[in-house]
């Protein structure tokens, strides 16, 4: 090696005289570092475990590909910062070199820090997805269904990469019923956003419109990837009127587009695959809606000729029950005496018959013979009665002698003294006095016996023996010495 | 069923099996007329026929879209995938 001599002997401008302390030598050095100016370095942080659990400090290493230094941020810078370091992140560090004289060890003490080239991308493209996340753009409520079974497709990426054949080949493969419509546009560098909103337009206008969009891209950097980033292709993707599928990259890559699609698959062929069910799982569909059929058909079947069977056997048994009935009451009818013995019947009647007859016929006989007992009886009875008779006309006849004797003697002593009182009246009868010329005079009081029962002009009528004379008074002439009477 | 009136081959693959699901679900339900479940049944034969027959000889299409010079957008045929396996370099 050259430069060295481990002697100690020769070439070294310096005796042990002019050798310098320790202190010496890393005082030098530390005041060379200090002479340097504030610095800006581009470097991955590497060994970076937080701050210091004690002081707050952060102590890790910065490196690139041949180099490493020691790095440190003081507990004040770190809480200015804007993101946490992690390790692999590419960082500008601005600060100064130091020594720390206590090991010799040199160190970066970095003031402030920002992430750089594709760290700074990153962050970026963090910043963008928080601010569209924040509008509501990744809301699961936002994202559309795409139908399982897409009949009509279009895709959206560069027609010339080997992405679009993977598509096609995918769908052959998996179900050839599904109508592709390519729609060329270039999926990176310069103006590759502008054309895929462009082919993301022009695919959502297609008559009649296509189930879905696949908008897909290759693996590639994650500059390659950041077209995919782009917060006007992301608005695109949101608003597109027909829902998109995203297959951007591989696995591990999301990008924005991604976030805000409709669906995200992880790969172009996985996105394809997501449109449409494979033909296999076609065919077994059929043949499960097949045996669906068949199944529901033959129950349907089946059930109806339950029905049937069951409506027959009721019919049997309803027929079998009315004719047991009918049987019942025929033999119930069949068992009365009028059907079983008709005979019986008219003998019952004939021997009614004859008991009334026999009844009649000794009620007839007992009463002739009670009524020939009576009259034997009454025969004598009636001789008997007759037998006083005889002496009760002997005394009707005697009575009635006497009655007329006695009659006769009554009526000859009445006829005598009839006889003397009718000549007593002849004789004292006025009519023989008028007779021989007396009258009677009667007046208005009646017979007029006094001149004073009269006075002039009093109509008198006077009874003559053979008639009346009507008279009036002319006057009225008292005899001297008589009486005047009151009238 | 709406689409009952329309013969099977002028049904899309979509409506074609959207009706067989229909027709298979009614009959499932075990409530229909049995004359009724009959036409379903054959209508539901026909369709899983040319169902069958869609899947057997399905063919891709393929087209791209492409701007006329006026700007206007066509939709060209296109091959459809190639689907030998080896590999080209």
């Amino acid at each position: 090696m050259p430069g060295w001599n481990l002697t100690g002997t020769a070439s070294s401008g310096h005796t042990d005289g002019d050798a310098l302390s320790v202190s010496q030598a890393v005082e030098m050095a530390a005041g060379a570092l200090d002479a340097l100016p504030q610095l800006t370095v581009l470097g991955e942080v590497t060994g970076f475990r937080g701050p210091n659990a004690r002081s707050g400090h952060c102590y890790f290493q910065i490196k690139d590909d041949s180099c490493a230094v020691d790095c440190i941020i003081w507990r004040g810078s770190y809480a200015k910062r804007t993101f946490d370091l992690r390790d692999g992140m590419q960082v500008n560090l601005t600060g100064n070199f130091n020594l720390y004289k206590a090991t010799g060890r040199m160190s970066f003490v970095a003031r402030s820090f920002s992430l750089a080239g594709e760290g700074l991308l990153r962050q970026q493209v963090a910043a963008l997805a928080e601010k569209l996340r924040r509008e509501g753009l990744m809301d699961d409520a936002r994202k559309r269904r795409i139908p399982v079974f897409c009949t009509r497709v279009a895709v959206v990426t560069s027609l010339s990469g080997a992405v679009i054949d993977d598509v096609k080949r995918t769908l052959r493969r998996r179900n050839p019923l599904v109508e592709l419509i390519c729609v060329g546009s270039k999926v990176q560098g310069e103006g590759a956003p502008a054309e895929l909103i462009e082919g993301l337009a022009r695919a959502a206008a297609i008559e009649p419109a296509p189930d879905c969009i696949l908008l897909v891209r290759g693996g590639g950097s994650f500059e390659d990837l950041m077209t995919f980033n782009d917060e006007g292709l992301a608005r695109a993707v949101a608003a597109c009127p027909v829902p998109v599928v995203t297959g951007i990259g591989h696995e591990p890559d999301t990008s924005i587009c991604d976030m805000v699609s409709d669906r995200r698959c992880s790969t172009p062929t996985a996105a394809a695959e997501s449109v449409a069910p494979a033909m296999s799982d076609l065919i077994d569909v059929l043949d499960a809606r097949e045996r669906r059929l068949g199944v529901s058909m033959s129950a349907l079947v089946r059930g109806v000729a339950g029905d049937v069977d069951g409506q027959r056997s009721r019919l049997e048994r309803a027929m079998a029950a009315r004719l047991e009935r009918l049987v019942l009451a025929l033999d119930a009818a069949a068992r009365r005496p009028c059907l079983a013995s008709p005979t019986g019947m008219l003998e019952r009647r004939e021997a009614d018959l004859m008991q009334t007859a026999d009844r009649l016929a000794s009620a007839i006989t007992r009463s002739q013979e009670r009524f020939a007992v009576g009259l034997a009886g009454a025969a004598p009875r009636l001789v008997a009665t007759t037998s006083e008779l005889t002496a009760h006309r002997h005394a009707l006849d005697l009575a009635a002698s006497r009655l007329a004797h006695e009659g006769r003697a009554v009526t000859a002593a009445r006829a005598a003294d009839l006889a003397a009182a009718a000549a007593s009246l002849d004789a004292l009868s006025p009519l023989k006095v008028l007779a021989r010329g007396y009258s009677i005079t009667y007046g208005p009081a009646g017979v007029v016996t006094h001149a004073g029962d009269v006075a002039p002009g009093d109509e008198v009528r006077i009874g003559l023996v053979d008639g009346d004379v009507f008279a009036q008074v002319g006057s009225v002439e008292r005899h001297v010495g008589a009486d005047a009477p009151t009238r | 069923m709406a689409d009952s009136h329309k013969k099977v081959e002028e049904l899309t693959y979509k409506e074609a099996s959207t009706e067989l699901e229909l027709i298979i679900r009614n009959l499932e339900s075990g409530d229909m007329e049995l004359e009724d479940s009959l036409a379903s049944y054959t209508r539901g034969v026909e369709l899983l026929r040319s169902l069958r027959a869609r899947l057997a000889d399905a063919e891709q299409k393929v087209s791209v879209l492409l701007a006329d010079v006026d700007g206007t957008d066509t939709l060209v045929p296109a091959e459809a995938a190639d689907t030998s396996d080896t590999l080209s370099f």
